[in-house]
């Protein structure tokens, strides 16, 4: 059963810490992506596990056996890479049973094996040809299929979809969750675009500036983050955030903002913040009838997209716009003043350092 | 309705006379005249009798072929000598020179370290050094270890000469070769060798098929080392033979002729050899795109 532990591992560059003591185990067969902004270190500590990036401190654990030390190859993982990196000189075939040349296996087993993965990933035809005749997807499969060739014990995802386009970067989600599925490896994949994330994976863990924000299943993040980052980085059209006054009336806690006023009902693990912001998702903003509104706004733009409209609204307690998700067929005109309802029950609430309260 | 064309506006149309790629033209032609006369010059001097020759008629097409020239060359023992000679030169530098470059270009591109850049300024500052500045050094070497009047001091001559050019070359090459193909053969299981042999090397031959002509030819036209470290007429190589060749008396305008054709083709020959490898593209495809 191969786990994978990262047990406080870190990095540094010239003196600067990139990767900031990252613990997490990560057990056989799960489907776990790395998300983050541009810089976060997810592709740095994808490259440790694959030892292609030395490990400044801390252990990596594949199995139970400690690899921190032990040669790329010899660890059992596979990677596929952002650009594919394809031999341009090598056939498919030649490309896909290149390790077992390089292991010195019997030329019947490459051949049978290399028809083996060929099945899978549906490149037969594809076997002659080398890699500038090939698109961009069926590149793509090759290098899976280098990878899937030596049986690894964690297969290593780097950013592989990029460089497809829309349509294409579909179809192959849908394969690699398949692949997954056939396989039952462990597999660690790297990725900026979050509806890869959300899609493919049994746990997402979210990094920023070298640190694990926040681990948990793609549910667990889009409805509990953990603090501001995550809130804001999961989830498209993105959370609002609101910047908002923390009050106590009555033996209640009320959060203000302008001239809106919303009694918090659940829980919170501090209440001494004064200054605040509240979060909501576009999808918890509703138009309601005068009287039960929490606010009125102002719409500014419509984005019409079929299943769904993005409303975008003008207030007067900040400055950028508020998205709001909206049935498309209720139908709002610029400039019309509309009556909102915030849900309460979804409302998160952040201190100013980004804290969840 | 007919489609009317008002001829004011066609003659508006039309671009003004631009005399400079014309200008430029004829400075090419009169360039590549210049460039291609002494070659014209040889070949016909080469198809001609000595007589023709002493009797001024160098330049004018030859009414009949004289095959003479190239028969007494090519009968030549001590031809084939220089020959020979030259091949056992040009050859084991070559590739030796190539091997290293190939090496140091590698390293300085794919395995830096501490100091490498300042080792490879160094390395590439040894293409600034005039030959004549370390020519008598070379010449006390040589005679002090007992290789004067051997090939052994040009072929290593040769190969240290190279190794700047094809070090810089090389490192430049491999620049531009992803960094991503040497780590996929690594954890495939390739070691540094194998990543060398098996990856980068058969992906640079484009660049090495430059080097091998570039190198192969200066070192086969090379006259400055063989006449140093030579005495002895079979020591010699084809550029020191070419000037042996004149007469005592007379310059044997048409025998000099035919050798030097016949020592051009080698040369010629690399080139063609190596010409299908200058492609491009050779790393399409390789990575996104």
């Amino acid at each position: 059963m191969a786990r994978l532990v990262l047990d406080k591992i870190t990095k540094t560059f010239d003196r600067t810490q990139v990767i900031n003591g990252i613990d997490l185990t990560i057990p056989h067969g799960e489907f776990i992506v790395f998300v983050g902004p541009s810089g976060c270190g997810k592709t740095t500590v994808l490259r440790m596990i694959s030892g292609l990036e030395s490990t400044t401190s801390g252990r990596i654990l594949i199995g139970d056996k400690d690899v921190t030390y032990v040669e790329p190859s010899k660890r059992k993982v596979a990677m596929v890479f952002q650009s594919y990196a394809l031999f341009p000189h090598m056939t498919t075939a030649e490309n896909i049973g290149f390790s077992l040349r390089l292991a010195k296996k019997p030329k019947e087993e490459i051949k049978r094996r290399v028809a083996e993965v060929a099945q899978i990933l549906r490149i037969e035809p594809l076997l002659t040809r080398k890699p500038a005749q090939l698109s961009g997807g069926q590149r793509q499969r090759v290098a899976i299929g280098r990878s899937i060739i030596r049986n690894p014990e964690i297969f290593l995802f780097d950013e592989p979809l990029s460089n497809l386009d829309a349509a294409l970067r579909i179809q192959m989600r849908l394969e690699i969750a398949r692949l997954h599925k056939r396989l039952g490896a462990t597999l660690v994949y790297v990725t900026h675009d979050q509806t890869e994330a959300m899609t493919l994976a049994n746990r997402i863990v979210v990094f920023n500036t070298g640190r694990i924000e926040q681990a948990g299943t793609p549910m667990e993040l889009y409805d509990n983050p953990a603090n501001l980052f995550v809130a804001g980085f999961i989830g498209s059209p993105a959370m609002n955030f609101i910047p908002s006054q923390l009050t106590h009336a009555g033996g209640k806690v009320v959060v203000k903002a302008g001239s809106v006023a919303i009694t918090v009902e659940k829980e919170l693990a501090r209440t001494d913040a004064k200054e605040i912001i509240l979060g909501i998702r576009p999808e918890h903003l509703a138009p309601s009838s005068p009287s039960d509104k929490d606010f009125v706004a102002r719409v500014e733009i419509v984005e019409e997209l079929g299943a769904e409209s993005l409303v975008y609204l003008h207030n007067n307690f900040m400055t950028d716009p508020i998205t709001m998700r909206s049935d498309p067929s209720i139908r709002f005109k610029p400039g019309e003043e509309v009556p909102i309802k915030i849900n309460r029950a979804k409302m998160h609430l952040f201190a100013k350092d980004g804290a969840l309260l | 309705m007919k489609f009317m064309v008002d001829p004011q506006s066609i003659a508006a149309s039309r671009k003004p006379f631009n005399p400079w790629p014309v200008a430029i033209f004829v400075c090419l032609v009169c360039l590549a005249i210049l460039f291609l006369a002494p070659t014209i010059g040889v070949l016909l001097s080469s198809v001609k009798t000595t007589r023709a020759i002493a009797f001024g008629e160098l330049w004018s097409i030859p009414s009949e072929l004289y095959w003479g020239n190239y028969a007494r060359i090519l009968t030549n023992p001590a031809v084939h000598q220089y020959l020979i000679n030259t091949l056992l030169v040009t050859i084991p530098a070559t590739i030796a020179s190539i091997t290293l470059g190939l090496l140091g270009g590698y390293v300085f591109s794919k395995l830096p370290f501490k100091g490498g850049n300042l080792l490879f300024l160094i390395l590439v500052s040894g293409m600034f050094f005039p030959p004549q500045v370390i020519l008598i050094p070379l010449y006390r070497l040589f005679n002090g270890i007992g290789l004067l009047d051997t090939l052994w001091p040009i072929i290593f001559i040769h190969t240290a000469l190279g190794i700047p050019i094809c070090t810089l070359l090389m490192r430049n090459f491999f620049a531009t070769v992803p960094n991503a193909l040497r780590e996929a053969a690594i954890l495939e299981g390739a070691n540094e060798w194998q990543v060398l042999t098996r990856v980068a090397l058969p992906i640079s031959l484009p660049a090495i098929a430059v080097l091998a002509t570039l190198q192969f030819t200066w070192i086969w036209n090379d006259f400055l080392w063989p006449l140093i470290f030579t005495q002895s007429d079979e020591k010699r190589t084809i550029m020191l033979g070419l000037v042996n060749l004149k007469g005592q008396y007379s310059v044997a305008w048409g025998v000099q002729g035919a050798l030097s054709l016949i020592a051009s083709l080698p040369t010629l020959i690399v080139f063609l050899f190596f010409q299908r490898y200058f492609i491009k593209g050779m790393t399409m495809g390789a990575v996104k795109g």
